[in-house]
Formats: C-alpha cells, structure tokens, sequence
C-alpha cells in the first residue's frame, strides 16, 4: 500500500537573525504592547532596567490590536527607523 | 502535480499495521486513522474542481500552506467520504480569512475549536445530522469532517498540542466540532440566506468556539423567560468578553420565540440587552478594564442597548450569531462562546462547493 504523506513541506524562507547590536549603552528601545492585561506594565518595568544600568532611552510605545496576529508591517517598519531595539512579551 | 514521489509511504497490505504506521509517523489525534492511500486520495480529489497544488490556507507566521492535497489527504485520513470534502475545503477557506485568526484561535491557552456550522441543502445532500444529538456522536458526516479540521490544523500547520498549541484545558470539540442548521421545522430564514448567499447555495460558518454550555430552560413560556436563562449564561462572570457568540436553539425553545412572532433580529436584540454584568460586579472578579468598556460605551462605539454601569457580552447584537438545532423534545439549547476574551478572532462563513465572486 502506498500512502500520501499528510503533512506539507516547510516554506522557503530565509529566518536568519538580525546581527546583534554591539553594546547596550545610550541606546534607544522600543516597547510594542499587545494589548494583554498588564503587557504595558510589564514592558516598562523591563525598560527601566535597561534606563537605569545602560543609559538607554525608550521610544513612544508601540501597539498592535491582536495579541496573537503579528504586528503590521508598517508598526515594525516605523519601529525599525527609530529604535534599536524593541521588547515585547504578554503580560499575562 | 497531484504527487511528490519522495512524499509517499510505501506500506505492506495489512490495514492494522498501516495504521500503526500512521501513528508511529505522528500523523494522528490520538484515534486511529484510516490509512490514506494513493487512491483513496484520488477520489477525495475528484470532489474538487481545482488543481490539486490550489493553496486554500495559509500559516501566516510560519508560512505553511495547506493545499487542495493536502487537505485530501487529511480528510481521507479523519474518515470523510469523497462529498464531504467541499465542506472542509469552503471551512479552510473561511478561516484563511485574516479576520479569524486561526493560528492565534489554536495556539492560545484559550483552547478553542473551530466550530463549523453547515447551512443550507448540501448538508442535507451529505447526510449530516442537524436534530437529535447535534453535538454527540453518531453521524459520518459531522464526525469526519469536524476531525479533518484538527488533522489538518496538527499535520499541515503543525499547530502540535504542548508545542504549538498550548491550549491550558482545551475542551473535547477539539477532536470534532461540527453541526449543521436544521431546516426542517425552522421558522426562521437559513443562516446561508441571511448570509446573503444565492437561492440555493449552502454555507459553511466558522467560528472559534470555546466549550459548550448547555442551557436547560423547561418551565419558561415567553421569548423573554427563555431567552433570560441564555443571556444569563452568556453573561457569566468566567465566560463575559468582548467576543461574539454562538447560540443553537432546541426546537423546543424555537416554538417558544416563533409562536410570539420573534424574528431573529429581535432575540439577538434582546440577548444583547440582557446578557451583562454590572461594572462593580467585573471589578470585584478583577475583569475590569476600562478600554473594554469604552468600547462598548465610548463614543465611537457607543451601542444603544449597552447601558450605562453594564459590561455586556459582544460588541452588539450582530455578534450573536442564532441558528436552530437538535430534537424536538427538550428544553435544552447551547451557548458557545468564542474563544478566550475578546475579538482575536471573528467568525466567517464561505459557500460550499461554487465560487462567488471568484477571480
């Protein structure tokens, strides 16, 4: 008997990572909130860490609508010009 | 291109072991399958128009694309006959659709099923059950093709329970979770008619459904008793959201509506208005929060029937979708909320088996 193989193969995509930024000091952050209970929350306590031991900065926050779509393309593009880089998480 | 020869599995001739072989791969919900060989795929393909490599889904985070094979494939292995398949075609269809969000419906810790609701003559035309016993077991039809949903969900877009559904409970529409409208006896118009869908054309609505509630009303003999016990349900403290809902109505609580000349619309209006919890009640269970109630009350979302100090469930009466359904005898309807609080993921419906508007 021969049988068809139910699962499909995966995308041609290229999911290398973004370079590592060479230090923390002095740079800017950027916060994307996904609108869960306590995600704002949880994101500044985490920025102000890096406020406080590396000098950094943070960015007007981000928001996306759907905690569980990803982000539009033009809230990571705008994010993307102006920040180094950017936390998120739940919050849950 | 119907087959990739490095994707087939040569088997021996023994069904059991077959079946084995399909669990040993990883490829089942915990059930047995049937094994799906080349020309049982072949026949659930020929229920299709399209090319068998049509996409008619996409994982929009990881990229996974089911196809018109694929989705074969997985409904010879749940068990459907080869004229289920426009069904599960038109569903997948329906959640490829960004507003329903099916990866964050079946990754969430919410653990909801998509529920799939079948109106108009094709259910009937492939024997689905719409009356006694809707929800439990005992027809092909709505058993095989509710778990071609899940088979296709684990095994095209590896959405893997503890790994990629991270469902905290999960609830047992998970292995099928599929119904159809019952036509015979309904006063109301078909939901694939108020759908807007040509005479004729039958519908399949999704919907990211949480665990069914059962609502037992027995003595009441108004629209206003009976639907009371239901807005009460929906409006439970551990079920209240923002989310749509899904309301099946038992014949028998149907006769109590159409006798007093109730219309859909007017049930829905009035399911709106009642269902609800005092604000003061939402903050002493720590559910409170006010862009919520702006949404219902703020003054671009402001809805008449959301009163002041009221946290209701849904938007508006819109999202309370009603169909009737099960036996004749019983006071026993349902409710399903959607999944986990809010409006992650909207319900939408496509046609079986025609295209409209199609490209």
């Amino acid at each position: 008997m021969l049988l068809c193989d139910p699962t499909v193969p995966g995308p041609d995509r290229d999911l290398s990572r973004a370079a590592a930024l060479g230090g923390l000091e002095g740079r800017t952050i950027g916060l994307l909130e996904n609108g869960k209970l306590n995600a704002v929350s949880l994101l500044r306590e985490t920025a102000a860490v890096f406020e406080a031991r590396h000098g950094c900065t943070v960015a007007p926050l981000y928001s996306k609508s759907n905690a569980s779509a990803p982000a539009p393309e033009e809230t990571l593009k705008a994010a993307a010009r102006k920040v180094d880089f950017l936390i998120t998480g739940l919050g849950d | 291109m119907p087959y990739d020869a490095e994707r087939l599995h040569e088997v021996g001739d023994d069904p059991l072991a077959a079946i084995d072989y399909c669990y040993e791969q990883g490829w089942t919900d915990g059930l047995p399958v049937v094994p799906p060989s080349v020309e049982r795929v072949e026949r659930m393909l020929g229920y299709e128009g399209r090319p068998p490599e049509t996409p008619i889904a996409v994982h929009p985070a990881t990229g996974y694309e089911c196809t018109v094979h694929a989705a074969a494939v997985n409904a010879v292995m749940a068990g459907c006959r080869p004229e289920y398949f426009p069904v599960l075609v038109a569903a997948f269809e329906a959640m490829n659709e960004p507003g329903f969000n099916f990866h964050g419906s079946t990754a969430s810790t919410g653990g909801s099923a998509p529920l799939l609701i079948v109106s108009g003559p094709f259910a009937d035309d492939i024997g689905m059950n719409a009356d006694v016993n809707l929800f439990g077991p005992g027809n092909r039809a709505n058993a095989t093709i509710g778990r071609a949903v899940r088979l296709i969900l684990m095994n095209v877009f590896r959405m893997i329970p503890g790994i990629s559904d991270k469902s905290t409970q999960g609830h047992p529409g998970k292995f099928s979770f599929c119904i159809a409208e019952r036509s015979r006896g309904n006063p109301w118009p078909l939901l694939c008619e108020e759908q807007g869908y040509p005479e004729g054309v039958s519908s399949v609505t999704v919907f990211a459904g949480g665990g069914f509630c059962n609502i037992e009303n027995h003595g009441g003999n108004t629209p206003e008793q009976v639907l009371g016990a239901f807005a009460d349900a929906m409006a439970n403290y551990g079920c209240i959201t923002l989310g749509q809902s899904a309301v099946v109505l038992a014949p028998e609580h149907m006769r109590v509506l159409a006798g007093a000349g109730w219309s859909r619309k007017q049930a829905q209006d009035y399911l709106f208005a009642q269902a609800w919890r005092p604000v003061e009640g939402m903050k002493a269970v720590g559910k409170h929060r006010d862009i919520e109630y702006g949404k219902q009350h703020g003054e671009e979302g402001r809805r008449p029937p959301a009163g002041d100090g009221q946290f209701h469930r849904g938007l508006g009466p819109d999202d309370i979708l009603i169909l009737m359904g099960g036996g004749d005898a019983g006071g026993h309807s349902s409710f399903i909320p959607s999944w986990s609080r809010g409006r992650g993921s909207l319900m939408q419906s496509k046609p079986i088996g025609v295209c409209i508007d199609c490209e």
